[in-house]
């Protein structure tokens, strides 16, 4: 992934997860094998952009981050929070992290946000590793990878 | 006076952290009502007496610009504020949310602070709008009768 755009990516993540679910990220210079956390389940969120520039970034929480921000956003005990909750905070993490990155990539609002999408997902998808827009980024609760591709 | 809040948004999950919010914030709430996009908030509407939205841009069916321009052709509802709480972050959106007649806008990542001020502010206005209608005709037909401050 570009320097540039990681960075930027790093802050609006920061600003996001900071703000909403008082969740501190770190960037991982050296993203670990994704593999090593196959079998761990994880919710994946996408969404995209069109407009003057297009396109994609796509979200893999694992399951234990999914639930404590989910959990931290609601104000709800761990255990009260359902899976339809997790996959609606995951989409809308999504959401709001694009949403604010291209509010600062594109200033004149000429690329429009698409609806988010989320799904419990079989991870790693077997590209990642080698993807070139791939950045990982560390929590308590295990690493958040996320995939940016331009259409 | 207690204010009755129509969230829409079509993220279940940010209407009940908005709701959390406005809560937490101290704001006298009558009802919260919710709707999933701007047809379900106009559906609202038609039912009850709202004052105020808090409604996100992005949404699927009617969104919230749509929304907000669907309120302004109407009569009756042609003052009720909206504010859009999104993540439409350009300065292109915020001065087309507001050339179209946005009460406020407040970007997604919110800090409740952020929220109580600007929904205090509109509110105020509202009532003072309010105040100047019932005076002179205009949504006092469905006011509810028992509202003081």
């Amino acid at each position: 992934m570009d320097v540039e755009l990681k960075k930027k990516l790093y802050r609006t993540l920061s600003e996001v997860f900071e703000t909403m679910f008082f969740t501190i990220l770190e960037p991982l210079e050296e993203p670990p094998v994704p593999e090593e956390a196959s079998g761990e389940d994880h919710f994946e969120a996408v969404i995209g952009y069109r407009g003057d520039r297009e396109g994609t970034f796509r979200f893999y929480f694992p399951e234990q981050l999914a639930r404590y921000i989910t959990f931290n956003f609601l104000g709800l005990e761990p255990d009260e929070v359902t899976e339809r909750q997790l996959l609606d905070t995951v989409k809308e993490t999504a959401n709001m992290a694009v949403g604010s990155l291209l509010g600062k990539l594109d200033p004149e609002g000429r690329c429009q946000l698409g609806i988010p999408e989320s799904r419990r997902a079989v991870f790693p998808p077997p590209w990642l590793a080698a993807h070139p827009g791939a950045a990982a980024f560390n929590s308590e609760q295990g690493i958040l990878w996320l995939v940016y591709e331009a259409n | 006076m207690a204010f009755n809040i129509l969230i829409a948004d079509d993220s279940e999950t940010m209407r009940a952290a908005i709701k959390k919010v406005v809560t937490m914030s101290g704001v006298p709430v009558g009802e919260f009502y919710e709707a999933g996009n701007g047809k379900e908030a106009l559906a609202v509407l038609e039912n009850a007496w709202v004052d105020v939205i808090l409604s996100d841009i992005n949404m699927p069916e009617m969104n919230g610009i749509e929304l907000l321009g669907e309120i302004k052709k109407n009569r009756v509802h042609a003052n009720l504020p909206v504010i859009f709480i999104t993540t439409e972050s350009s300065e292109a959106r915020v001065e087309e949310a507001k050339k179209i007649g946005a009460a406020g806008y407040i970007k997604k990542p919110f800090l409740p602070e952020t929220i109580k001020k600007i929904l205090c502010e509109v509110l105020e206005k509202a009532y003072e709008q309010r105040l100047s209608e019932e005076m002179g005709g205009g949504r006092q037909g469905e006011a509810d009768e028992d509202m003081d401050f």
